[in-house]
Parts: structure tokens; C-alpha cells; sequence
């Protein structure tokens, strides 16, 4: 009994019960977050893109290819027009919150400058120079410049397993 | 009788044999638990190298990776929340707010437990009614498929999370998604721009490994400095009373894995997301609610996605048609030794229907030791600080997308998901339901048409299909209840609200 008590939960007290139960129910925010009426308008227009584009496509029959490209384009649209006014209903964003800095904190923002960088370099210098920069780079930022030998030394034994793994066990071609 | 017992003893007299099951399942274990790489391109990497073995040995290899890989899609999804294939899809929804809760060990530990369970059943329901399974899955028409597959995307309800109507949108821009190509039927380019990287249409996989490991690693950052949780890992393997509570569950859901692997076409991948649903929707008292940790929702998914093993081999043993990707490649196998796959098969060789069963038993017993052995060093990795461990996922998961195809364009695709999969993930459109969209998208499309074009382009015949064929009325059914169990007076009623 102890042990199924075990797997069961821990902390299946009504406490933590009472927090689970609003996790597993959606409990829609009060307050909009900053850009969540924008985000719903560009899924309105993607819609209406994709529904432009199907008109393209042959149609006229029950089965033609246009008949499910048309079909998730209206759904899209309704749906996004649904959580725009959703949205619209809700409480404004504070203030305080911007929309730039909602979505991107500083860490994101180089993490994304980082992952383009390497999408362009990974052609031309191939896997292993770009991927290794690719981690030192990330890890001795994320680590706030601090442990530099560190991210240096675990970045060249991840790429050196990863190499052997996935090059010369399972024969994969490596970019 | 007796025949049959020697043919099944074969690997168990062979070291050979014995120790390539082990070491198939072992590689199958780290090839599934990495995004990208599938079991699918291992097994058509291995017969390439066993082109000059003997078959016995090349089979056993073989369906030591597909045992073992099937089972280590679910590792990367209990511990970093990046399914290693699809079918760890659900398995991630609730194994990863248990890795949160530092109980990622008695996860991986359930997990593997149930895992060796089913894949006996799946084992079981082939020794014993594949030829009755194989001849009723043959009945099924395009019309069943498309229900099929809408009966998958009604899973946006329990895969979602959160607003509904989020859930819906993400689903329906993954089934747009999936329409960008060539039309498979007619050979029209669709939403493809000229581009001829966009002919060959959009991987759900490629989309996979972005929506869920780069924009993982992404939301991660947005919290960098927060400490790892400290996995507890003490009793990570269930004991009888444990594995007494769930069995009735595995039963359910490793059955309903082998008549979904028995399909032709379907896997486990959509025998997981199935088995999730019906568990959310049955299970009365959960160890905690769904979509928090419940450990009823790891094991619906990975006994149905084991099931669906066994039930694969039903079709291609004794049809000679493939029950998934797997079994395509052991045909073509079975076909370079100078074997003919199809209805004379188990007649002409009985050897290896028996050797082919005896290779999965082995493999599940293997699976369970270094399922078991592994757990520990798993959740040990969880622990690492993620200032360290995203930029490896991130590499990992650019291997795993340039494997696909060889294809660097795949890896801008895949980064491009991470980066839209982060944005949703901000206003709590959960990815989901899109890599949902994105796998039944064209199974919707395609069936719709064939039933469609074999009513004529009449809509009252294609309907009346519905009810007069029985496995469709069926089927039709079954969605009335899923939509019907859904709403609130059903839950009401049933005491589950």
C-alpha cells in the first residue's frame, strides 16, 4: 500500500490537490498578455492566406485537392476571430509589460542571434567548428562568463561523443 | 506443436543471436531517446550492413532496435520534454511535470515496467490471432481510415492544454501544414511558391523536433538560473501492488495498441495519442489530474505504443502487407534473402514466424534489464544545469533533423518551428495539437478522397456509407461518444468532474 501510496503522488494533500485541479482545468487569465490580440490577428490572416491560396487549386469536385486546404483555412480563421475577441474581452496588459520584452528577454535574444549565426555558418564551416562555437559561445553566456574552461572542456567531450556516437556507431552524415 | 516450439527456441540455442537482440535493443534504447533518429532509420541502416548475413541474425538485430526503440522515444520526453518519436508525444504531457516534481525515476521505472508488459501482449495476440486480426484489419475501407484520423484529431480536446479553441487553431494550422507539397493523388503543387524545398511537402518530424526541443530550450532560457530539480531516486521500479493498479489500464491500452499497429498505415504513434485520450477519459481517480504528472498517462501511451509492435508484425507475417515503417523495411528484407512476404509465408516458412516471435520475447527481456539499468543515469541527466544541457539539445536535435534527409534546408525548417513553437507557447497555444495536424493531415486528406471518389463525388452515397458498413457505423459511434463524453453532462454523469 506504502509503495502504490508512492506512485500515487507526492503530495496528494488537499493542498496541493486544490493547485493541481486549476493546472489540469484551464482557467482562462484575467489580464491579456502584451501582442496576444496581434497573435490571434496574424492566425486570422493566415487563414485568409491559405484560404486565398486553396482557390488556386482545382476544385469543383467533393474530392478535389483544394476540398481540406480550404476546409483548415476556415477553421483557422473562425478560430483565431474567436480568440481575438477573447482576448479583447480581457483586462488590458499592465503597463509596466512591454511586448518586446515579453517575448524576448535578453537570454532569448541571444539565443536566437546565436541559432542564426549558426544556421549561416553551419554551411560553410561545416558541423563540427560551428556546433562547437555554437556551445561554448552559448554556455559560457549563459553561465554569465563565469566557468569558461569549464564550457570549453564540456563542449569539446559532448561534440567528441556525439561525433563518435552518432558518425562512426549509427553512420549518420553530419551536416 | 512441437514443431512450432523448436522454431521459437532457435535464438534461444544461438549466443549469436541472443547477443545481437541485446545489443539491437540497447542501440534502439539511445537511437529512440534521440529526436529525429528513428527506429525506422536504424532498422534501414542495419540492412544495409546485414545485406551478407544470415537472415536469423539480421532479424534478430532488427527487432531488438524496434523494441528498444519504440521504448526510448518516451526518455527524452519524461525527462526534457522533446519526444525522441512521435509516439512519446502524450507520454511527455504528463512525464515531464513529473520530471519537474523530481520523480522522473519512478516515471522512467513505471514506464519501462508497463512497456515490457504490453510488448508481451502485443507478442501474445500475434502467436496467437494474427491470421484473424490480419484477415479483419483487410476490411478496413478509405472511409474507416478518415475516421480513423478524425478520431485522432478529436485528441486536440485531451493533448491541448489549456483553451480549447487555442488547441483547435494550432491543430488546424498543423493540418494546413501538412497539405504544403505534392498532392500524393494527382501530382498538384500546393501552397509550394515555386520552391522546390517545399515540393516534397513539410516533415512532421523536422516540425516535431522544433516545436518541441528548440522552442523547449528557448522557454528554458527565458528562466536560466533556476536550479534543475533534484530527482528522487529511490524505488523507481514498481512493485506488484503498483504494477496490480495500472494493469487493467495496460491491458485496455496494449490491446487497443495491437489492433492499431495491425492497421496498415497506422503505428504507434496514433495508438498512443488513442490510448492517452481513453485514459483521460476513463480513468476515475487519476494518481493526480491530467496534465499534471498523472502516471495513468504514461502508461496508456507506451503499453499502446509496445502493443503496436506485435500488432505490426500481424499484417506483414501473415498478408505480407507492413503494419508501419519497421515492418516495410524487414519485408524488403525478408525480400533480399530471397523470401517471398504474403498469405504463403507462414505456410512456406513457419520457422520464421515462430523465430520472429521468439526475437520480440527476448527483446522485451532485455528491454526490461537495461530499461531498468538505465533509469538512473536517465534521470541523472535532468539534473544537469540547463545552461549546459540546452545548447547539447539543441545540437542533438540539429543531428537528429539533418538524419531525415541530409538536408540542411530541414535544420533552418526545424529552427524556424523552434522559434514559432516558443512564440505559441507564450500565448498558450500548445504544439501538440499541430504536430497532431501535421501526422493525420494527409492520412484526413488522402482517405476522405478515396472514399469520396468511390462514392462517385456523391454526397449521399458517401454518407450512407457511414451506417451501412459495419466497421464504419462502428467507428462513426465511437466518435459520437467521444465527442458526447467530452461535454460536461457526460462527466457529470459519469462522477468524473
Amino acid at each position: 500500500m506504502e509503495e502504490i501510496r508512492e506512485f500515487e503522488a507526492e503530495g496528494t494533500g488537499p493542498e496541493a490537490a486544490a493547485g493541481e485541479k486549476e493546472l489540469s482545468k484551464y482557467v482562462p487569465e484575467a489580464q491579456r498578455k502584451p501582442g496576444e490580440l496581434g497573435i490571434a490577428a496574424l492566425g486570422f490572416f493566415l487563414g485568409a492566406f491559405g484560404y486565398y491560396f486553396a482557390l488556386d487549386m482545382t476544385s469543383g469536385e467533393y474530392s478535389s485537392p483544394s476540398v481540406f486546404p480550404k476546409l483548415a483555412s476556415t477553421l483557422i480563421m473562425a478560430c483565431s476571430a474567436v480568440n481575438f475577441f477573447k482576448a479583447l474581452r480581457r483586462k488590458k496588459p499592465e503597463a509596466s509589460s512591454t511586448l518586446i520584452g515579453y517575448l524576448l528577454p535578453i537570454d532569448v535574444v541571444v539565443v536566437l542571434v546565436l541559432l542564426v549565426a549558426y544556421c549561416f555558418v553551419l554551411p560553410r564551416l561545416h558541423f563540427i567548428v560551428s556546433s562547437y562555437a555554437f556551445m561554448v559561445i552559448g554556455m559560457v553566456y549563459l553561465q554569465r562568463g563565469k566557468n569558461i574552461v569549464r564550457a570549453l572542456l564540456i563542449s569539446a567531450a559532448s561534440l567528441a561523443v556525439l561525433v563518435a556516437v552518432f558518425r562512426y556507431l549509427f553512420l549518420v552524415i553530419l551536416p | 506443436m512441437e514443431q512450432n516450439l523448436q522454431y521459437f527456441l532457435i535464438p534461444f540455442l544461438s549466443w549469436e543471436m541472443m547477443l545481437l537482440i541485446w545489443v539491437g535493443v540497447f542501440a534502439g534504447i539511445w537511437v529512440g531517446a534521440i529526436p529525429g533518429l528513428s527506429v525506422t532509420m536504424a532498422a534501414s541502416l542495419l540492412i544495409s550492413f546485414t545485406f551478407s548475413w544470415d537472415l536469423n541474425s539480421a532479424l534478430a538485430l532488427i527487432c531488438g532496435v524496434f523494441v528498444g526503440g519504440v521504448y526510448g522515444g518516451a526518455i527524452t520526453a519524461i525527462l526534457l520534454n522533446i519526444p525522441g518519436a512521435p509516439a512519446a508525444i502524450a507520454t511527455g504531457i504528463e512525464g515531464y511535470p513529473l520530471a519537474q516534481r523530481g520523480e522522473a525515476g519512478k516515471a522512467i521505472g513505471l514506464c519501462t515496467t508497463v512497456s515490457v508488459f504490453a510488448s508481451f501482449v502485443g507478442i501474445l495476440v500475434l502467436s496467437v490471432a494474427a491470421p484473424v486480426i490480419a484477415n479483419f484489419s483487410l476490411k478496413f475501407s478509405p472511409r474507416d481510415f478518415f475516421l480513423l484520423a478524425v478520431m485522432g484529431i478529436l485528441l486536440i480536446g485531451s493533448i491541448g492544454g489549456g483553451d480549447p479553441i487555442k488547441g483547435i487553431t494550432a491543430g488546424a494550422v498543423g493540418v494546413l501544414l501538412s497539405m504544403v507539397g505534392m498532392d500524393p493523388s494527382t501530382g498538384e503543387l500546393r501552397y509550394t511558391f515555386g520552391n522546390i524545398y517545399l515540393m516534397a511537402g513539410i516533415s512532421f518530424v523536422t516540425a516535431m523536433i522544433g516545436l518541441f526541443g528548440v522552442s523547449e530550450a528557448l522557454i528554458q532560457f527565458r528562466n536560466a538560473g533556476k536550479k534543475s530539480p533534484k530527482q528522487n531516486l529511490d524505488r523507481i521500479i514498481p512493485n506488484w501492488a503498483t504494477f496490480l493498479k495500472y494493469l487493467p489500464l495496460s491491458i485496455r491500452s496494449s490491446l487497443l495498441g495491437v489492433f492499431i499497429g495491425a492497421l496498415p498505415g497506422t503505428g504507434g504513434d496514433v495508438a498512443a495519442l488513442l490510448a492517452y485520450d481513453q485514459a483521460k477519459r476513463t480513468v476515475r481517480n487519476p494518481s493526480r489530474p491530467f496534465g499534471t504528472g498523472a502516471y495513468e498517462g504514461i502508461v496508456a501511451p507506451e503499453t499502446a505504443n509496445k502493443g503496436a509492435i506485435g500488432g505490426a508484425f500481424i499484417p506483414m507475417l501473415t498478408l505480407g502487407i507492413p503494419g508501419d515503417a519497421v515492418t516495410a523495411i524487414i519485408i524488403g528484407a525478408l525480400y533480399i534473402h530471397g523470401l517471398k512476404p504474403g498469405p504463403m509465408l507462414m505456410i512456406e516458412t513457419p520457422h520464421l514466424f515462430w523465430m520472429i516471435v521468439s526475437c520480440l520475447s527476448i527483446a522485451s527481456v532485455a528491454l526490461m534489464v537495461l530499461g531498468l539499468v538505465s533509469v538512473k543515469p536517465f534521470a541523472k541527466i535532468i539534473e544537469i544545469p540547463k545552461e549546459i544541457i540546452m545548447p547539447v539539445v539543441i545540437i542533438l536535435s540539429v543531428i537528429g533533423t539533418y538524419a531525415i534527409q541530409n538536408s540542411v534546408v530541414d535544420i533552418f525548417y526545424m529552427i524556424g518551428f523552434g522559434i514559432i513553437g516558443y512564440f505559441l507557447r507564450l500565448y498558450g497555444y500548445a504544439t501538440g495539437p499541430m504536430v497532431l495536424g501535421l501526422i493525420l493531415g494527409p492520412m484526413l486528406d488522402a482517405n476522405y478522397r478515396r472514399a469520396m471518389q468511390g462514392a462517385e463525388n456523391q454526397i449521399l452515397p458517401f454518407l450512407e456509407g457511414f451506417v451501412t458498413n459495419p466497421i464504419s457505423l462502428f467507428l462513426t459511434l465511437s466518435i459520437v461518444f467521444l465527442v458526447v463524453s467530452q461535454t460536461s453532462f457526460y462527466r457529470r454523469w459519469r462522477g468524473l468532474e
